[in-house]
């Protein structure tokens, strides 16, 4: 069954819901859109106090190499566990009308991603008031935000479809994340680990795009070609392998949910 | 294009697990036992054709799989063997209020239905007043949603899924709720349907309704359809199952 997911009506629905979705989701609290703002921050001022009062890392401007670490990871974990109970949120419309079913999760990301873009302002914000000037390289970030939205969607296509027959998935996903939170290099750079596990932390996309990232950004020029086209290579693996797998279990959502 | 809806031995089964394990721990626990699954059949066999301008009653007993039939027209649930064909729009009433949002205001949710029904918000802007004023609703619109009645909200949603532009309105039990006076108003939308020539499905227990709109009416048992035809001979055939 082929159809045209990206027709003019579903785009509108993608729209409609994504945006709603992220009204609702601070409405009901008094600071409202800070909310978005004060998570990342307030995980970022322990993480500094720890990693840069207590044990120091040898690193130059610790604290955007930081800060730029945890929005990302910050996007990263919130996009996916809120995606996973993607269905289970939309039951009520899901069970009633019918569109593509990939439009629930795309939606769902779309709202997680306009609070990283908020958080990614606050980021700007202190690489103004830093030293660093501006570099051209800086562009180079737009290319790893789209591998990172895609890395991110491919995985809560397979979550959120697995999740509607397998709801230990939503322990095991929490219990996955905070492991990845330590193996990904979020507060640590990837120097300190000895060479020969290099290979492994860069089998990681989510590392590779935080570390590329901070060279962009930080240190002020566009890491190696084949390093580019190797982050590439692996966003559109995963992302062909999520697609399959979703498509694989689509038909079944409406039943089993 | 007269064969807007056609579907061709269609059969549903559900599959229903007599000890449901959905964690891994049961899984563990009784891997060595197998689950027993029972099949359901929903719907065995449905043959059926529509054509522009039916207005077609569905009516049986609870569980008779009415609401199945419909989900199956709606492509919201695939069919286990046979053939749906649908040459068409679909606008599915098949609960109201489809995508409703309590967190959100009567306005807000307007556009979020209007638009999963298929409609540009330009649209809606157009149509809102109309919308508004059919619900009879207008001194409310900028009040949260979970705050309106059962009765309101679903006049609400019926003033948003009559404006939806199909050629197939797939109607379960609309007008279940709301009270008299609105209940006739939306007979009147549904004369005003039948006139324009489109094209209603409609399932429900109130055999006098289905008399009078309905050209052809199915009757569904235990997921078969014992019959499909004329209005009148099909609803004394419910009346004689029904009453053994």
């Amino acid at each position: 069954m082929k159809e045209n997911i990206f027709t003019k009506k579903n785009l509108r629905i993608l729209k409609e819901i994504a945006v709603s979705d992220f009204k609702v989701r601070y409405q009901n609290s008094l600071l409202g859109y800070v909310w978005t703002l004060i998570k990342p921050l307030l995980l970022f001022a322990v993480l500094y106090v720890v990693f840069s009062v207590f044990m120091r890392f040898p690193v130059e401007n610790y604290q955007l190499y930081l800060l730029l670490g945890v929005i990302i990871w910050n996007f990263f974990s919130e996009a996916t566990v809120v995606a996973l109970r993607a269905f289970e949120t939309k039951q009520s419309l899901i069970t009633k009308i019918y569109f593509p079913r990939i439009i629930v999760v795309i939606a769902s990301t779309l709202t997680s991603f306009m609070t990283f873009l908020l958080n990614m302002l606050v980021f700007f914000v202190f690489l103004t008031l830093s030293n660093i000037g501006f570099h051209f390289s800086f562009l180079f970030f737009l290319i790893y935000i789209v591998e990172l939205y895609f890395i991110i969607l491919a995985l809560s296509l397979i979550l959120s479809v697995l999740y509607v027959k397998f709801r230990d998935l939503s322990h095991i996903w929490e219990v996955l994340l905070q492991v990845g939170f330590w193996l990904t290099p979020i507060i640590y750079p990837v120097s300190l680990i000895p060479d020969t596990y290099h290979r492994f932390i860069y089998l990681n996309p989510l590392a590779r795009v935080i570390e590329y990232s901070r060279v962009v950004f930080i240190d002020g020029y566009i890491p190696a070609f084949h390093l580019n086209i190797s982050l590439a290579l692996m966003t559109i693996l995963i992302f062909v392998f999520g697609l399959f797998v979703f498509r694989k279990f689509e038909l079944q959502i409406a039943e089993n949910i | 294009m007269s064969n807007l809806v056609e579907l061709n031995n269609v059969c549903k089964i559900f599959r229903i697990p007599h000890e449901r394990r959905n964690t891994l721990k049961e899984n563990f626990l009784n891997f060595h036992r197998k689950v027993k699954i029972e099949d359901f059949h929903a719907l065995k066999n449905i043959n059926l054709t529509i054509n522009q301008g039916d207005f077609i009653g569905i009516i049986g007993r609870n569980g008779s799989g009415k609401s199945t039939l419909l989900k199956i027209i709606a492509n919201i649930y695939p069919p286990t063997s046979g053939k749906v064909i649908v040459n068409g729009s679909i606008s599915p009433f098949l609960e109201l209020g489809v995508g409703f949002n309590g967190d959100l205001t009567a306005r807000e949710n307007v556009y979020l239905n209007g638009v999963i029904l298929g409609l540009s918000r330009r649209e809606i802007d157009k149509k809102f007043k109309e919308i508004v004023n059919y619900a009879e609703l207008s001194d409310f619109m900028d009040m949260k949603l979970k705050n309106f009645s059962s009765g309101m909200q679903v006049r609400l949603a019926f003033s948003v899924a009559i404006q939806a532009d199909a050629d197939v309105y797939l109607c379960d039990e609309v007008l279940a709720v709301g009270d008299i006076s609105f209940q006739k108003k939306c007979f009147n939308t549904f004369h005003d349907f039948k006139k324009a020539g489109k094209t209603i499905i409609y399932v429900t227990h109130d055999l006098s309704s289905v008399k009078l709109f309905c050209n052809k009416t199915a009757l569904l048992d235990h997921g078969e359809m014992l019959n499909f035809g004329e209005t009148e001979e099909v609803v004394r055939k419910y009346l004689e199952v029904v009453n053994g």
